[in-house]
């Protein structure tokens, strides 16, 4: 205590405290500056982490991979069957392919007359735990699956005639990666009757070409609401990957740029990251995110290119990673659940990107607080009824979005509101000419104050959920704390300064933004008929956080 | 005229908003009262719930034999009474906000500075609209008859009020074992020697015939002491919740178990007397009051099995220290800790225990946040009457004062 009295008394001494006041506003814009600055420099050397496999007994690639020439033949012959299985319904082609994992030997049923699975009991192990293995049958861009589903049935039959598992093995075929897959997940745990236990890892396979040959694997492992597989899960991908040969892309790399290893290369793999993470559920899934939220490591495997490698290499992978998971005596907890990957072999860990997010969070309470404080308005006691009059308005400003949210759930319309949002961010520039009165300045301070209050609070609730969404949000509704309040009135420049600024941090502008300047797939008001999707088919929490956070601190 | 206009309106108030929500979100109930944040093993309605049935069942001759009942068994014979609990719930929800405002009135009349700062409706209307009252109270967390009882206490006792103040300090002991420990600073509130013992005695008495009571309709049986006491005392049932206790016994040999578990308790005890002595020897007779909210916030802080209901209601009271906010070093540091460990201690919990993504140290650490928060606004009010002592009654803001 004596150090903080002493520095207490020294502040009290050189009369600090009011001096500092001004500059709140000032320290808000530096914090949110040097939470921007440790985000870039992650990427420098010394600043992140070379991956490793953190729990022992995954040991992959340790057992020699045994899907080869032996299985050639048998994984063309499927292959030449699913070919012909293009233009059939997905009823009968799900029948087919019962009968095939029935003649192999597996239990099988059907979901929703949608999904079929079939479990094959470990001969070793008490039959508590499963590992899956799903193939939608059409990926995330809507081309067949022909290889995976071939690859998917041979590699049962494959694993079937091996003595080793210690745990169950389900293979589950659904229509796309969406909404199908993510429901039969949901029944698996609640209403199906033939299950398998809890379900450690699922691995989605994604081949969707007749070729044999391919070039490269792209691995996919972003969760929903900002979920990732444990860290160990996506090395022992990477190492299994590499391992065989094949070159790793994550985040959907082009082709050319795998091999660079540079700064600039692990600042773009960054961005991705972050990009990826808070967009997920909105873009198109890869699968992986269908298994979220059930304490299930997922991820997809995408063999992608015209290349020289061959099919069964890439069925080694699951065949590898399944021997890997099946070493497993505990659930996945030794490695990290949260992390960045820079590089398919660098990653940062929590604690060096989390306090970012901690950053702009402090950046927004301290423009809260400056709000109080600044321009005269500390002169007026807290409890008021201005303050009184901002709770209101905020109490109410939530309970509106909470009721719209509803309302948009209900009736789409996507157009519209982005005409309102935009009619919103004039109103500076429509009202100039109305002065304001003394006391509505008082008001206006303190609703500025509540909302970016607000807004700190479910930025630091956010972070250590969905630290991808809570920095996105956190920058882009930035802006929103430079928009001045003026005692006369406010010249022209001024009215459209503050305009421009709210336009840029209207939450549907900004979001709407930041996905057609970054993202090829999602263009012109795509990401706001996505987030409705999203919603419904997968609980996604982006809508409803960016709404509840975002629209009233617009207003 | 103006009072049964306050009353009716707080009570009006006390209902709509605690019913609402109820109404439009009926599986409220099950959700909060599943949040280790209200609901404990000792104050959860779950547990209420399986008491009745296991009253009303005839295969049970004893409720407590399960080890899952934990309420005092007149609790559970006044809940059977009612057809629908939460008329009863409701009618103790307001008879608290009923309370508050009577609580109110004595001390504005006591407290001149008082006065100036806080009309005679604002605590109760704060309690009111407080969202941790609210939730706790649809939760149907079993804490707020230990918090009606403490309140009467209070009130009975500014009333010198012998007789009712004993009957309803040994009713909340009933209920909830520690508040047996705040027999002294009620002491303080009788002046002559008489009335301390009759006091004293009345509510030893009490506490003998509503032992003897129970025993009598426990069947004959003294297990009633085990399930609900004892429980208390040792930490039994070792569930996670927002106090500091349950992280210490995870991971404990056994052999030190019981040597903690009485130092907790001790600590828990030793603040009492200090606090009572060192408030109440001052020519300030509010204090006393003060040090009655002092102990009671200091037990919230440091009893095994705590619960948002209990932050919920003794917020209210820190309400009375109005003239002494202007001492408090970091006050707004206190609320935004509060803000933040109650925002993020459901999520932490969520990251522990559905996600599996976090472990058991983020939620203890979010705990422990909340648990600073609760200590610092605590020093804050202690440091504040010391000042207002120091300075006599007559605040000298300008004059800067540290510890030693």
């Amino acid at each position: 205590m004596g150090l903080v009295e002493r520095v207490k008394r020294q502040v009290a001494v050189m009369g600090l405290v009011p001096k500092l006041k001004k500059y709140l506003p000032l320290f808000s814009k530096i914090i949110a500056l040097i939470s921007l600055i440790s985000i870039a420099i992650l990427p420098i050397d010394g600043q992140y982490r070379n991956t490793y496999i953190s729990e022992n007994a995954l040991m992959p690639s340790q057992a020699y991979s045994y899907f080869r020439e032996t299985e050639w033949n048998i994984l063309r012959g499927y292959r030449t069957q699913v070919e012909n299985m293009v233009d059939l319904p997905l009823t009968e082609r799900n029948d087919i392919m019962e009968t095939w994992l029935n003649d192999i030997g597996a239990k099988t049923d059907t979901h929703n007359n949608s999904t079929i699975y079939g479990i094959f009991h470990s001969p070793r192990g008490d039959g508590t735990e499963a590992i899956v293995l799903a193939i939608p049958w059409h990926n995330s861009e809507g081309q067949f699956n022909t290889g995976g589903a071939a690859l998917g049935v041979s590699l049962a039959r494959f694993f079937w005639r091996w003595p080793i598992w210690s745990k169950n093995i389900i293979v589950v075929f659904s229509e796309d990666t969406g909404a199908s897959l993510r429901s039969w997940v949901e029944a698996y745990h609640t209403s199906l009757d033939l299950t398998g236990g809890s379900i450690e890892a699922a691995v989605i396979l994604d081949y969707a070409s007749e070729s044999d040959f391919f070039d490269y694997v792209e691995i996919h492992y972003d969760g929903l609401n900002g979920e990732l597989p444990n860290l160990d899960l996506v090395n022992i991908a990477v190492s299994i990957t590499e391992h065989e040969g094949m070159k790793v892309s994550l985040h959907g790399l082009p082709r050319e740029e795998l091999e660079e290893r540079s700064l600039w290369s692990r600042f773009k793999m960054l961005l991705r990251s972050i990009k990826d993470s808070s967009l997920a559920g909105i873009k198109k899934p890869h699968g992986n995110e269908a298994f979220s939220g059930w304490r299930i490591q997922a991820l997809t495997l995408k063999a992608c290119g015209e290349g020289g490698i061959d099919i069964t290499t890439f069925g080694r992978i699951p065949e590898a990673m399944f021997r890997s998971i099946n070493n497993l005596l505990e659930k996945f907890h030794q490695s990290f659940f949260y992390y960045l990957l820079l590089a398919p072999r660098n990653f940062v860990s929590i604690s060096s990107y989390l306090p970012a997010a901690v950053g702009l969070s402090l950046a927004f309470a301290c423009s809260s607080l400056g709000e109080f404080v600044n321009d005269n308005q500390d002169s007026i006691p807290f409890i008021s009824s201005y303050t009184l009059e901002a709770i209101i308005v905020w109490f109410l400003s939530i309970t509106f979005s909470f009721c719209f949210a509803i309302t948009y759930l209900k009736y789409t319309f996507p157009v519209m509101l982005m005409f309102i949002c935009i009619l919103f961010s004039f109103i500076p520039l429509i009202s100039r000419g109305l002065p304001l009165a003394e006391t509505k300045i008082t008001v206006a301070h303190r609703m500025k104050a509540f909302a970016f209050g607000y807004f700190s609070l479910v930025l630091t609730s956010l972070l250590m959920i969905n630290f991808p969404l809570a920095l996105t949000i956190g920058v882009l509704a930035f802006p929103m704390t430079l928009v001045k309040i003026s005692n006369t009135l406010p010249t022209s420049s001024q009215a459209l300064k503050n305009s421009m600024l709210l336009l840029v941090s209207n939450p549907y502008i900004s979001i709407c933004a930041f996905s057609n300047i970054f993202d090829s797939e999602l263009t012109g008001l795509a990401t706001l008929d996505r987030l409705i999707p999203a919603w419904n088919d997968m609980n996604c929490w982006t809508w409803f956080f960016s709404h509840l956070a975002g629209y009233h601190a617009g207003l | 005229m103006s009072l049964i206009l306050h009353l009716t309106s707080l009570i009006a108030l006390t209902v709509v908003s605690r019913l609402l929500p109820m109404y439009w979100f009926p599986s409220l109930t099950t959700a909060i009262d599943h949040s280790v944040e209200f609901s404990t093993p000792i104050t959860s309605y779950r547990s209420l719930k399986e008491g009745l049935f296991l009253l009303n069942s005839l295969q049970w001759k004893n409720v407590y034999n399960g080890g899952v009942v934990h309420h005092p068994i007149l609790l559970l014979k006044l809940v059977n009474l009612f057809q629908c609990d939460t008329t009863l719930y409701f009618i103790v929800e307001c008879l608290i906000t009923i309370q508050f405002y009577f609580l109110t009135r004595i001390l504005l009349e006591k407290v001149p500075k008082l006065k100036e700062q806080l009309p005679v409706w604002v605590p109760s209307l704060m309690y009111c609209i407080n969202p941790i009252s609210i939730l706790s109270f649809i939760s149907k967390s079993t804490i707020i008859f230990s918090n009606a009882t403490l309140l009467s206490t209070l009130l009975l006792a500014l009333h010198h009020n012998i007789i009712g103040c004993s009957i309803m300090l040994s009713l909340a002991s009933y209920l909830s074992l520690y508040p047996t420990l705040l027999i002294i600073p009620i002491l303080t509130f009788f002046k002559a020697s008489k009335n301390k013992v009759k006091f004293v005695l009345i509510t030893l008495i009490n506490l003998q015939v509503l032992m003897i009571i129970s025993f009598k309709l426990n069947g004959n049986n003294w297990n009633f002491i085990n399930g609900t006491y004892t429980i208390n005392l040792n930490f039994e049932k070792n569930y996670p919740n927002l106090g500091l206790w349950w992280y210490f016994f995870i991971e404990m040999f056994m052999e030190f178990v019981p040597f903690y578990k009485s130092v907790f308790n001790l600590f828990l005890a030793s603040f009492i007397v200090p606090i009572t002595l060192r408030f109440t020897s001052t020519s300030f007779d509010h204090f006393k009051t003060y040090a009655f909210i002092l102990c009671l916030g200091w037990m919230n802080l440091t009893k095994p099995y705590p619960v948002m209901g209990d932050t919920g209601f003794w917020i209210t009271c820190v309400l009375y220290f109005l003239p002494l906010s202007n001492y408090g070093n970091y006050f707004i540091i206190s609320i935004l800790l509060l803000i933040h460990s109650i925002i993020l201690s459901p999520i932490f919990y969520y990251l522990w225990i559905e996600l599996g993504s976090g472990n058991s140290n983020f939620f203890y650490a979010i705990s422990l946040v909340y648990n600073l928060a609760l200590g610092s606004i605590i020093t804050d009010l202690v440091w504040g009457m010391l000042r207002f002592e120091y300075d006599d009654g007559v605040p000298n803001y300008d004059l800067k004062l540290t510890q030693i």
